[in-house]
């Protein structure tokens, strides 16, 4: 497994990671979740648990079960910790409580280091056997609501470390709190290399023209990824630019003001042949794929987002692109290095039209961009990081560590 | 006639980690840095280089104090500090401290940074590891150095100089191969001016030389 790496991959990660497997051999860690499909986390766990076990590390992945009122309940807790407000009265969170206690009877929590992941898992710490415990929290918790913060760090304050992406989106919780931005597996079917072939078969597929420029974003219909925005830019552009304006998105099931808000996009998008809205079905990742590696310029135009993995989508695929400065989208876009930021309509529509103007600079940012995603964004620096969490756990209080 | 010793190529890689401290002003970023650990003034500074391009700046202060505060003058001012001219990370802080304490004095109510724009102290924990490759002579060492990656560059010729007070590129040149041409060109390379990408190229440039002038002399 982790030799499918070699070539792709910075080689000191490799090393790195065969060194920490070394040091940590057969012993055990286990990662718990929410759901075994769907979302970003199950998503990179799926590839993350065999690379451990290629490494000789004794790797579990394990998923809590909890009834509809668990689901409704955690779905709240997450809402106000982006700092929505929501009601999670005393019996919520004796239920939120309740069913990770019925799990912790069901599941062997026993481990050299458990990795928990997100807040719905979180009071399993109240049943910890042995080994360190960790929180991973993918998401953005640095304008909470205080009583639900509050509340949930009677658990998360338990652990031994915690996990953010980014530092702007931790809270301080008087535990040692590390910084692992998330990232993308170059040999999955929505990175893996594509025949020409390949694309053309989704060009035709969409009925999407490559006589033109094509310029595309790839996101769910909601408001904050400003699908609208995007065709106003477009439209900027086009007056001097010839080019072709794809929106790309999946159905978002858990999200009701999705067919909304693709509604509104359909509608302003109107009887314009050069625009495409896809609704693509789940498990379209080679499409996505195709359609990046299509593209002639990437947009991810956020007004609010979490880490932005698309970004490192498109760049990993060697395209220009321009994104919201928000979120992790700073974090992988290094203005006039690896892409540009904007923060407007206006800025999204003057940086394509330099893309499309200027294809030498296009290419150059491009190639830089992917060199950026390789060193930093790619799953064996991830798998690196919380192996090196670990070990520095083990190790603590040294702030150099030979291996 | 004494042994070479081998250059032994090693990198290192930074766990990064939040100290929980942010400051939104000026002011706030100078209280901070008058008690945040060392570690953390080490990683702003020192560690600026490991991002592997080169910004407008030399330091995450700097960088913070030019494009979230838009204060030009300082961002200069914090740009030209030099971490390697101190002994110690104390020196450093309280250079750091007297720029800033400066520039307060002249312009009492700088600009906040928005929200998100904060300036969010980190400080990481390092692995250091060797690459398991060493070079015998130049000729095997200009081969490795084209192709390592940029953590090793990184670590022999920046994280070097907070351990000996020199690269170790241009100490191996000198005391293991005495040869001094390249090991000059090496040390003046300036640290602040180059992504990590192109000190590579400079060093390949000095080394390359030094080797082709070894084998023509061969010739003779």
């Amino acid at each position: 497994m982790i030799t499918q790496y070699s070539g792709i991959a910075p080689k000191g990660d490799l090393i790195l990671l065969h060194k920490l497997g070394e040091k940590l051999n057969n012993r055990s860690f286990l990662h718990i979740n929410s759901t075994r499909a769907g979302g970003g986390v199950a998503e990179i766990l799926q590839r993350m648990i065999p690379i451990l076990k290629d490494l000789g590390i004794d790797a579990r992945w394990e998923v809590i079960e909890g009834d509809e009122k668990f689901f409704d309940v955690t779905k709240k807790i997450h809402n106000s910790l982006q700092g929505n407000f929501e009601n999670i009265t005393d019996d919520m969170w004796r239920h939120h409580y309740e069913v990770n206690r019925a799990n912790a009877g069901r599941l062997n929590l026993d481990a050299d280091a458990v990795l928990i992941h997100d807040p719905q898992p979180s009071p399993l710490i109240e049943f910890r056997k042995s080994g360190k415990w960790i929180w991973r929290c993918h998401i953005d918790v640095s304008h909470p609501l205080k009583e639900v913060w509050d509340y949930l760090l009677r658990y998360c304050g338990k652990y031994d470390a915690a996990v953010f992406s980014v530092a702007k989106f931790a809270r301080a919780m008087g535990t040692d709190e590390f910084i692992i931005p998330p990232s993308i597996d170059p040999i999955s079917e929505k990175n893996r290399e594509l025949a020409n072939e390949e694309i053309i078969e989704t060009l035709n597929k969409f009925q999407i023209p490559n006589d033109r420029p094509v310029i595309l974003q790839v996101s769910r219909f909601d408001r904050f990824k400003d699908p609208i925005g995007v065709i106003k830019a477009y439209r900027m552009v086009k007056k001097y630019n010839d080019c072709v304006l794809v929106l790309a998105g999946s159905p978002a099931s858990d999200d009701p003001e999705g067919d909304i808000v693709l509604k509104e996009v359909q509608d302003y998008a109107s009887d314009d042949a050069d625009i495409r809205i896809l609704l693509l079905p789940p498990f379209s990742d080679k499409d996505i794929n195709a359609l990046q590696r299509a593209a002639t310029v990437v947009l991810q135009k956020s007004l609010k987002e979490g880490f932005g993995l698309t970004v490192s989508e498109a760049m990993w695929k060697g395209k220009p692109v321009i994104g919201g400065a928000t979120g992790g989208i700073p974090l992988q876009i290094i203005h006039g290095v690896t892409g540009f930021l904007v923060h407007s309509e206006e800025g999204a529509a003057f940086r394509i039209r330099q893309f499309l103007n200027n294809p030498e600079m296009a290419h150059r940012m491009g190639e830089q961009g992917r060199e950026y995603v390789r060193t930093n964004f790619l799953i064996t620096r991830q798998v690196r990081d919380y192996l090196s969490v670990w070990y520095a756990m083990e190790n603590k209080g040294r702030s150099v560590l030979e291996l | 006639m004494a042994e070479i010793k081998p250059f032994e190529f090693k990198q290192c890689v930074s766990l990064l980690k939040s100290t929980g401290k942010k400051a939104k002003n000026l002011r706030e970023l100078r209280d901070i840095i008058s008690i945040v650990s060392d570690e953390s003034i080490f990683h702003h500074t020192y560690q600026y280089f490991l991002k592997g391009h080169i910004l407008e700046y030399t330091n995450d202060f700097a960088h913070w104090a030019g494009e979230s505060l838009e204060e030009r003058a300082l961002a200069e001012h914090l740009s030209n500090i030099d971490p390697y001219a101190f002994k110690n990370i104390d020196g450093l802080r309280q250079e750091l401290l007297n720029v800033i304490d400066g520039y307060l004095e002249n312009f009492p109510e700088p600009r906040e940074a928005i929200q998100g724009g904060e300036f969010y102290f980190n400080e990481t924990i390092t692995l250091t590891f060797s690459a398991g490759i060493r070079a015998k002579n130049p000729a095997e060492f200009l081969i490795a150095v084209k192709y390592m990656d940029a953590a090793a560059v990184y670590y022999h010729f920046y994280e070097a100089r907070v351990r000996l007070g020199v690269d170790d590129f241009s100490e191996w040149f000198e005391d293991s191969l005495g040869r001094k041409e390249p090991a000059g060109k090496i040390r003046a390379i300036d640290p602040f001016m180059h992504s990590i990408e192109k000190i590579r190229e400079h060093i390949i440039e000095a080394v390359e030389e030094d080797v082709r002038t070894g084998m023509e002399s061969i010739g003779q």
